[in-house]
C-alpha cells in the first residue's frame, strides 16, 4: 500500500515538474490526510468537526487533497488514540493532524508516525514529541488579555472572581496562570474567590451560587469559555448588580451579552479559540506536504469579540454553538509566515 | 431515651449531621453572611441529586450488581430531545415533559432488555448503552444548545418565600418515593429482591418484573432530571449529565442505603445531596485549591460512609 502511494506520489511529482505553470496545489492532490481526535462530547468538538468536515471536503472534491478523513475516540483515552494513530500510519496516510488527550502520552506512537515518514501536526491539545508540529494556543496570554481589558474598563480596580475550567488539565493551569499574572502586574485587583467550573455553563452556575453568598462586592468575573452565562445567571439570582463577565464566544454567552447591551448597555469582551481551527491545522498540514519550510511551533490566533462586532459575530453563531471562523490556505500561509 | 437511641441508629442520621455540620461551617467562615443564600442554592442543585438519586437508590437496593450507570447519557438525551421538540414554545411544553418521560422510559426498557435476553452485567450493559445513547444525543443536534421555554426556565427558577419551588417538588417526590419504598408491595419486592433474590423468587415475588419495573424508573427519573435541568440551566448540552454518574451513587450510598442492596432510605438522599453541594461549597468558600479540595472531598465522603455503616446495619 505504502509503496503503491510513493510510486503514485513519484509519479505525480514527476508530472507536476514536467508541467511547469501548474498551480502548487498539484504536489498533494495524491496525498491523503487523517483527523486523530480524542473528544466530541461537547459543542466546540462538534464545531471542530464540522469545520473540519467543510473545509477538506471542499478541498478533496477541488483535488487539493485525495482524502481527509476524521477519526474520533469513543473514550478520550490515551492508550485508545495511541492505537487509533498505529492503525492511521498502518492505512497509509501522509499526514495526521492530531488533537491529542494528552501531550507526552502519545508521543511513542506519534514518533511511530514519524519513522514512518508521516508528517504529524498537532493543534488544541499538542504533543510535545520533537519530529511533531504543534500549533499551540497563548492560553496564558489570552488569561491575561482578560485582565488587561478589565484593567482598562475599571481604572479604580476591585475584587474579581475566577471561574476557572476542569482541574488538573493543562488549559486550566495555563488561563490561570495568565490571569494571576495579569493581575499582579496591574496591580488593582484581587481574585476573591476561585471555583471551578468545568467549561460547562451548569456546573459553573451551580459553582457560582455556591460560593457567591459569602463573597464580597466583585467588579469583575474572569472565565474560560463556556461558563460566562452560567455565572451571569447565578449572579442574577442572587440580586446583586451584575459585574463585567467576560465571555467565551459561546452562543448563548453572545446572546445573554447582546440582550444587555439592548437594554442597558452592558459592555464587556468576549475571547476565546474559533473551533475551525482545526482547518488551519489542515492546510498547514498540507503545506508541510507541498514541502514548504515550516517552523515546529506556530501559534493560534485568538478569536476576540468586542462591544461593536459583537452583533455580526453573534449572526454568524449558529444557535447554541461557538463563534467560529475557518481559516484558509492563505491563512494558514501567513501564520506561517508570522512564526518565521 | 430510647427513642434518642432508636433515632441515634437511623442511617440518614449522618448524612444530615454532616451536611449541618458543614452548613454552620461555612457559616462561621464567613460571619453568618449569605448562609441563608447558600441553603437555597443547596436546596437548588440538591434536588437534581436527589431525583437521579431516587431512582438510582431503587436499583442499587436490587442486590449486589445493580447499577444504572447510562444516567448521564439518558439525562442529556431526554434533555436534548425534549428541548428540541418544544423550540422555546411554552404551549409544547406538556409534550416536552411527556417527550423527555418516554426517552427515560425507552432507555430503561433497552437497558433491562441487555440484561435480561442478553444476560449482560448490569454494569457492562448500562455502561455500554449509554454510549448509544450519547452518540443519539450528539446525532440529534449535532451539540446545539436550544433555549427552554421561558415557562419551564420560570419554574426551574422560582422561589416561594426563599425556597425554591423546585425543591418543594422534589421533596414531594421523595415523600412519595419513601411510600413506596415502605409501603407497597413493589418496594418491599425491592428489598427483599435485594436480600436475597433466590428467597423472594420462592416467596412468590415476580423477580424479574420488578427489576424490569426498577430500571425503568430510574432511566425514567434520569429523563426528568435532564428536562428539568435543561430548564433549570438555560437549555440542554451534551455533556450536562457528566457529573451526575458518581454523585448519583454517592448520593445514595452516604445516604445510608447500603451498597451491596436490601436496604434503602430515602430522607438520606436529601441529606447526602445537600451535604455534597454544601461540602464543595465550603472548600470554595475557604479558598482550597482543586487538589485539596478533592481529596477533602474523598476523605470526608470516606469518613461518612465509615460513620455511616458503623453501627448495625440490616443487610
Amino acid at each position: 500500500m505504502r509503496t503503491f502511494t510513493k510510486a503514485a506520489l513519484l509519479a505525480t511529482v514527476a508530472a507536476v515538474a514536467a508541467l511547469p505553470g501548474q498551480g502548487a496545489w498539484a504536489d498533494t492532490s495524491g496525498k491523503r490526510i487523517a483527523l486523530s481526535n480524542n473528544y466530541a462530547g461537547n459543542s466546540w468538538r462538534q464545531a471542530m468537526l464540522r469545520s473540519w468536515d467543510k473545509v477538506t471536503s471542499q478541498a478533496v472534491s477541488d483535488g487539493v487533497v485525495a482524502a481527509a478523513d476524521a477519526f474520533t475516540t469513543a473514550e478520550n483515552q490515551v492508550t485508545e488514540q495511541a492505537a487509533q494513530i498505529q492503525n492511521l500510519i498502518l492505512q497509509g496516510y501522509d499526514a495526521i493532524v492530531i488533537n491529542a488527550a494528552s501531550p507526552e502520552g502519545l508521543n511513542g506512537a506519534v514518533q511511530e508516525a514519524c519513522d514512518a515518514g508521516v508528517t504529524v501536526v498537532s493543534f488544541d491539545g499538542i504533543v510535545t514529541a520533537e519530529c511533531a508540529w504543534r500549533i499551540a494556543v497563548d492560553f496564558k496570554q489570552m488569561g491575561k488579555d482578560e485582565v488587561l481589558y478589565l484593567a482598562d474598563r475599571l481604572p479604580e480596580g476591585g475584587n474579581l472572581l475566577e471561574i476557572r475550567g476542569l482541574a488538573g488539565v493543562f488549559v486550566d493551569d495555563e488561563i490561570s496562570a495568565g490571569i494571576h499574572e495579569g493581575v499582579a502586574e496591574t496591580g488593582k485587583f484581587e481574585v476573591v474567590g476561585s471555583v471551578h467550573g468545568n467549561w460547562a455553563q451548569d456546573v459553573a452556575q451551580k459553582a457560582v451560587a455556591g460560593i457567591l453568598p459569602s463573597l464580597p462586592e466583585i467588579v469583575g468575573v474572569v472565565t474560560q469559555g463556556g461558563d460566562g452565562y452560567g455565572a451571569a445567571q447565578a449572579i442574577a439570582a442572587s440580586g446583586r448588580d451584575m459585574p463585567i463577565i467576560v465571555m467565551g464566544n459561546r452562543h448563548d454567552e453572545l446572546t445573554w451579552w447582546k440582550e444587555q447591551k439592548d437594554a442597558n448597555g452592558y459592555e464587556t469582551m468576549s475571547v476565546s479559540i474559533a473551533p475551525g481551527v482545526s482547518t488551519l491545522a489542515f492546510w498547514v498540514a498540507q503545506q508541510i506536504l507541498d514541502g514548504a519550510d515550516v517552523p515546529k511551533d506556530l501559534t493560534v490566533p485568538f478569536l476576540r469579540i468586542d462591544q461593536d462586532n459583537l452583533e455580526e459575530n453573534l449572526a454568524n453563531t449558529e444557535p447554541g454553538g461557538v463563534a467560529n471562523v475557518e481559516y484558509s490556505l492563505g491563512d494558514a500561509q501567513g501564520v506561517i509566515a508570522g512564526a518565521m | 431515651m430510647k427513642r434518642l437511641a432508636s433515632l441515634l441508629k437511623q442511617p440518614w442520621l449522618w448524612a444530615w449531621g454532616g451536611a449541618l455540620a458543614v452548613w454552620l461551617a461555612t457559616a462561621a467562615y464567613t460571619q453568618g453572611q449569605g448562609s441563608g443564600q447558600v441553603l437555597s442554592a443547596a436546596l437548588t442543585f440538591g434536588a437534581f441529586f436527589v431525583i437521579v438519586a431516587l431512582g438510582q437508590m431503587f436499583v442499587i437496593t436490587l442486590g449486589p450488581g445493580n447499577v444504572d450507570l447510562s444516567i448521564p447519557a439518558c439525562m442529556t438525551l431526554a434533555g436534548t430531545v425534549s428541548m428540541k421538540a418544544m423550540e422555546g414554545s411554552g404551549a409544547m411544553l406538556p409534550i416536552g415533559l411527556l417527550l423527555a418521560l418516554a426517552v427515560g422510559l425507552v432507555v430503561g426498557g433497552v437497558n433491562y432488555t441487555l440484561i435480561r435476553l442478553l444476560r449482560i452485567p448490569p454494569i457492562i450493559a448500562t455502561l455500554s448503552s449509554s454510549f448509544i445513547f450519547q452518540s443519539a444525543a450528539i446525532w440529534w443536534n449535532r451539540g446545539l444548545r436550544v433555549k427552554p421555554p421561558t415557562a419551564l426556565a420560570d419554574f426551574a427558577t422560582a422561589k416561594v418565600a426563599g425556597i425554591p419551588v423546585i425543591a418543594i417538588a422534589v421533596i414531594l417526590l421523595a415523600a412519595c418515593g419513601h411510600v413506596l419504598l415502605t409501603r407497597t408491595v413493589y418496594g418491599r419486592s425491592v428489598v427483599a429482591i435485594g436480600q436475597n433474590m433466590r428467597a423472594a423468587h420462592l416467596a412468590g415475588i415476580k423477580v424479574e418484573r420488578v427489576r424490569a419495573a426498577t430500571y425503568m424508573m430510574c432511566a425514567t427519573l434520569a429523563g426528568l432530571c435532564g428536562f428539568l435541568l435543561a430548564g433549570f440551566s438555560g437549555g440542554a448540552a451534551l455533556n450536562m449529565g457528566e457529573e451526575y454518574l458518581l454523585s448519583s451513587i454517592a448520593v445514595v450510598v452516604i445516604g445510608g442505603t447500603s451498597v451491596a442492596g436490601g436496604f434503602a432510605n430515602v430522607p438520606g438522599l436529601w441529606g447526602a445531596a445537600l451535604f455534597l453541594f454544601l461540602l464543595v461549597t465550603m472548600l470554595n468558600t475557604m479558598g482550597a485549591g482543586a487538589g485539596l479540595r478533592m481529596v477533602l472531598t474523598g476523605l470526608i465522603i470516606i469518613g461518612v460512609i465509615v460513620a455511616a455503616s458503623g453501627g448495625k446495619r440490616r443487610t
